[in-house]
């Protein structure tokens, strides 16, 4: 780090500064210039909060040289991270697809939902027993036995099974029939949450909440990691913006920043981040084509009546027709799927 | 192709050659003034006075500064030595580090 003194700064403002460096721990060049001095912290360690210097008096700024996650970070680990589920490997060559509906409604819709996605070619089948809901009136889902439907109908058609964990509490439980745990936007900032999933043995889906930077993203999953758990993928579902014609706008050049940054498996969400049906595949395609690793796409067979997020739910034919479209773009950027 | 161009080459040689072994020189001088840091270090570390002294260290500087004749100018000798008194500060602080264990 580089702590630029102001041009006013007494001798003692400087020292005090040198003196604190030192006790963190860090070796100090010191580079007395005409105007001002400039201090370079050589050894600064993650766990040093910088704007505990820039408080300092005398201080006009700090700028940070190293990045504040590590673990997830590019420089940490060069090659990229795969997370093998057997069937499927998340983060390889293929472009992995998860389908379904929001939430697991009934026996009967999740059986249907399976049997859909299945039959146009996703690997995993998503559905949720708990979410959020910007309202407390709407439907939540219908928690525990719900995860049962969910795994029978995934297990029928030789899929696999992502669902979301809304609370500590949750994780053991939606652990034992998933095989990947989803956190939702709402919850990406949810220490005490992103703690406990380091200690499941099974991969999180760490969605992007709509106000947080990549940096902010990257540091929730480092909290996972730090606790036990390296197996992390990305889901970029867009950020807030001026612009309202869409929920969310969706922001797909994170994927090649991610892929530079970090060394996690990055997918897209469109159908959250859209919130708009026929916004949904155009989005899909071009995540694709930026380099995503996978999708996560809304399916829902009556998409009209769906209890959740019905805008965003494609029809069975829809999805078939994207997933066509996705087999003539993922060979053009060098991918299976 | 002018006839100069060895006299050049071995004129920068041979100067090249004096700024050798005023670096060899230096390296010695400068560990030698390392190992008297060290032994500040030892001495402060054994009375419990902290390594950093930017008092003393003030005190090197305007005596460095002082005695400047050039072609240098001071804050070129400052800037210079700022960064002995960096890798001197380093030196006890690695060393304190290895006396605690």
């Amino acid at each position: 780090m580089i702590v630029v003194m102001k041009p006013n700064a007494s001798e003692s403002e400087v020292e005090s500064v040198i003196e604190r460096l030192f006790a963190a721990g860090c070796d100090v060049h010191r580079s007395t210039g005409s105007a001002r001095v400039t201090l370079g912290a050589v050894g600064v360690t993650a766990a040093m909060d910088l704007s505990d210097y820039e408080i300092l008096p005398g201080v006009e700024h700090v700028v940070r040289v190293s990045t504040p996650y590590e673990l997830v970070s590019r420089s940490y680990k060069p090659e990229s991270t795969e997370i093998d589920l057997g069937s499927v490997v998340i983060g390889g060559d293929d472009v992995v697809v998860i389908a379904g509906p929001g939430l697991v409604e009934s026996e009967e819709l999740i059986h249907g939902a399976a049997r859909a996605v299945a039959a146009a070619g996703a690997h995993i089948l998503r559905g949720s027993a708990f979410t959020s809901r910007a309202r407390p009136y709407a439907f939540r889902g219908h928690g525990e036995g719900s995860l049962e439907w969910l795994r029978a109908a995934a297990d029928e058609h030789h899929l696999l099974v992502a669902s979301e964990v809304m609370a500590p509490a949750h994780v053991e439980l939606v652990a034992r029939h998933a095989d990947i745990l989803i956190v939702g936007a709402r919850n990406m900032q949810n220490s005490v949450l992103l703690t406990e999933l380091g200690t499941v043995g099974k991969p999180v889906l760490l969605k992007r909440s709509p106000a947080a930077t990549i940096e902010d993203w990257l540091l929730s999953a480092e909290y996972v990691a730090a606790a036990g758990n390296e197996r992390i993928i990305l889901c970029e579902q867009g950020i807030r913006t001026f612009e309202s014609s869409t929920r969310y706008t969706m922001d797909l050049s994170a994927i090649p920043v991610l892929r530079q940054l970090s060394h996690l498996p990055v997918v897209a969400d469109p159908s959250f981040g859209t919130g708009v049906r026929d916004k949904v595949a155009p989005m899909a395609r071009a995540a694709v084509a930026a380099g995503a690793d996978g999708l996560l796409i809304e399916v829902h067979q009556n998409a009209d009546e769906a209890l959740s997020d019905a805008a965003q739910s494609l029809y069975p034919e829809a999805f078939q027709q994207l997933m066509d479209q996705l087999r003539i773009i993922v060979p053009a950027v060098g991918r299976s799927i | 192709m002018t006839d100069s161009e060895p006299d050049v080459a071995s004129e920068l040689e041979r100067l090249r050659r004096n700024i050798d072994d005023v670096d060899t020189v230096l390296v010695k001088l400068l560990n030698q003034r390392a190992r008297w840091a060290l032994e500040v270090g030892d001495v402060k570390s054994g009375a419990g006075v902290p390594i950093y002294q930017p008092a003393r260290e003030a005190k090197v500087l305007a005596q460095v500064q002082a005695k400047n004749k050039g072609p240098l100018g001071e804050r070129a000798v400052r800037r210079l030595f700022e960064r002995i008194i960096d890798e001197s500060r380093r030196l006890e602080r690695i060393a304190a580090k290895e006396r605690e264990g």
